[in-house]
């Protein structure tokens, strides 16, 4: 059970996360939509502690994830996985090191720096990445794959730190659509597979709606929504979204004009000739 | 093995479902490890020859360092014997002292000569390797003869030291700063031609394509493209040089072309101990300043970047 109370932060003047209360169980699929700026990302990075919260606490299972420091910190961070939008890989090392970056804080220092694996690593390694099709890749450098085998790889180091949570942030904002159903589905089997909680920001409605066990609407760094998918209406879509909402979501109304209409009547502002 | 989990919905009550879920991913690979070794042998297996290679260049290295030391007669006992005298020089040297007023405003004076001297002189330098840095660039410069000309020609600047410019722009401009800026002109060209070169082949290609879709002239996509990324890069090497010429401008005057360096020779060769000990502190404060303003600067060109811990 990861516990959130209170939880704010403060950039200047702007509050990006205002007073934030969550329960989350374990082994939950959860999406967080909503507009950007939002506070979604800070929301999941002051999670693993990657920002600082400015006030209130979170909780896992009785430790008190807003007080660590030092080695415990670290421990927290192995335990909480993070995705990221941009995949944060190193370019230049091949994707077996990368992966093998899951693993730094299950072994002794010394042998993480002199990249002294052990067999037992390489086979944990391997099999992540054989969960996700891309252990012929182990060999390549990460900068030359694509942008779905990059998520692919980075979501293959978040499982090797056997953690407790995952936290993806937008893990599919850079991909294409076919990709983004890869992803999707890696995240989806980490979760079912392994019984990790799955904490990912999200700006499709539909994929959002389609993967997760729940979702939490937020707004001006304030959670509106929190309710299982089918409680997530057209309304509740236009409070979240604003004007926006009509890009996130396909509400047909009857008296919509079609795009030859739009064409039209734009044509005719500006009493332009066609070209 | 397998683990159970709880599960539970939403906020409008736990839909209480407990589901038998795979085993942790590291038991599961330990087990499995024999038939993961079987379908990729090469990740397991080609480890220990690179190694055994990294091993041995390593024992290699140090075996050469032992060579070099035993064959240039490196001995402990005379280090150890020369730290006595060492001793002795730092006890002749407290207080720093100039002796009189009028001597300390000369070196006052001369100091100021020597930052003269390094700044001109990097400044120029800089300026005059600019568009050679882009010229010695593989990236930018496709045309081969010329690019093998300019490097081999900024090789050439590079391959004759400071100190020997100095000797040599004494005989042309006679004794004093000038010849001093000169100097550092000369040789700092030749690093600074390199340097720059080196920052421009290790640019992001990506915004020189995005400049160049748009219809732009090579010196539209060396303008817009590449310098806004090297400019931090040089802004940082050329106040680098800045700084180390100031150290070196002292050395550059004990040949006589201007600066502190001449009253420190002076002041070896005359044994006034006090007085090198000031001249020596004089120069590590406007070091210390130098650098203090150049971290300013540098981080006002690159912006404030901070690494998240």
């Amino acid at each position: 059970m990861l516990t959130i109370e209170r939880l704010t932060r403060r950039f200047g003047d702007f509050v990006a996360v205002d007073s934030v209360d969550l329960e989350i169980p374990t082994g939950q699929m959860v999406g967080v939509i909503g507009r950007s700026g939002a506070g979604k990302s800070t929301l999941l990075r002051m999670i693993d502690r990657l920002v600082e919260p400015s006030e209130g606490r979170i909780v896992y299972e009785s430790r008190e994830i807003t007080a660590l420091k030092g080695a415990s910190l670290r421990h927290w961070r192995r335990d909480c996985a993070m995705v990221f939008q941009q995949f944060a890989l190193v370019d230049r090392l091949d994707v077996l090191t990368n992966v093998m970056m899951g693993r730094l804080d299950h072994m002794p220092e010394w042998r993480s720096l002199l990249k002294l694996w052990t067999a037992d690593d390489k086979a944990i390694a391997l099999s992540a990445l054989e969960l996700f099709d891309i252990a012929n890749l182990a060999a390549n450098r990460a900068g030359s794959l694509s942008g779905g085998q990059q998520q692919r790889v980075a979501i293959a180091r978040a499982l090797v730190q056997e953690p407790r949570v995952i936290l993806a942030d937008e893990p599919i904002a850079s991909l294409d659509p076919r990709n983004t159903k890869v992803v999707m589905d890696a995240l989806l089997r980490v979760n079912r597979d392994f019984g990790i909680t799955v904490l990912t920001n999200l700006h499709s409605i539909d994929l959002a709606k389609r993967y997760c066990d729940r979702l939490i609407g937020m707004k001006a760094g304030k959670i509106v929504f929190d309710g299982a998918p089918r409680g997530l209406t057209d309304a509740v879509v236009t409070d979240l979204y604003g004007l926006e909402a009509a890009d996130v979501i396909e509400i047909p109304a009857a008296g919509d004009p079609t795009p030859d209409e739009i064409r039209a009547a734009w044509d005719a502002e500006r009493a332009r000739e066609p070209v | 093995m397998s683990v159970l989990v709880q599960m539970s919905g939403g906020p409008d009550g736990p839909m209480s479902t407990t589901r038998k879920v795979r085993s942790a991913l590291g038991p599961w690979a330990r087990e499995n490890r024999r038939e993961l070794e079987k379908r990729h042998p090469a990740v397991f297996a080609g480890s220990p020859t690179n190694r055994a290679i990294t091993v041995a260049v390593v024992l290699g290295l140090f075996g050469l360092l032992v060579f070099a030391l035993w064959r240039l007669d490196f001995s402990f006992a005379r280090i150890g014997a020369g730290i006595g005298q060492l001793a002795h020089f730092l006890t002749l040297m407290v207080p720093p002292s100039s002796g009189t007023w009028a001597r300390f405003w000369l070196f006052l004076h001369s100091l100021g000569e020597t930052v003269a001297i390094s700044l001109l002189g990097t400044f120029t330098a800089a300026v005059l390797a600019f568009p050679f840095g882009f010229l010695a660039a593989k990236n930018v410069m496709t045309q081969r003869v010329l690019h093998f000309f300019t490097r081999r020609g900024l090789d050439t600047i590079r391959g004759v030291d400071t100190l020997i410019w100095a000797l040599i722009w004494i005989n042309v401009v006679g004794l004093g700063p000038f010849a001093g800026i000169l100097a550092i002109m000369s040789s700092d060209f030749g690093s600074f031609g390199k340097l720059f070169s080196e920052a421009v082949e290790a640019v992001d290609g990506k915004p020189v394509e995005g400049v160049a879709s748009t219809g732009g002239s090579q010196l539209a996509r060396i303008r817009f493209g590449i310098l806004p990324q090297v400019l931090p890069v040089f802004a940082g090497q050329v106040l680098y040089y800045f700084e180390s010429n100031t150290r070196s401008a002292t050395i550059i005057g004990i040949v006589g072309a201007g600066g502190i360096g001449m009253y420190l020779t002076e002041a070896i060769r005359t044994l006034e101990w006090q007085q090198v000990s000031l001249l020596v502190l004089m120069i590590l404060v406007t070091v210390a300043v130098i650098d203090q303003i150049s971290s300013r600067i540098r981080f006002a060109v690159i912006g404030e970047r901070r690494i998240e811990t």
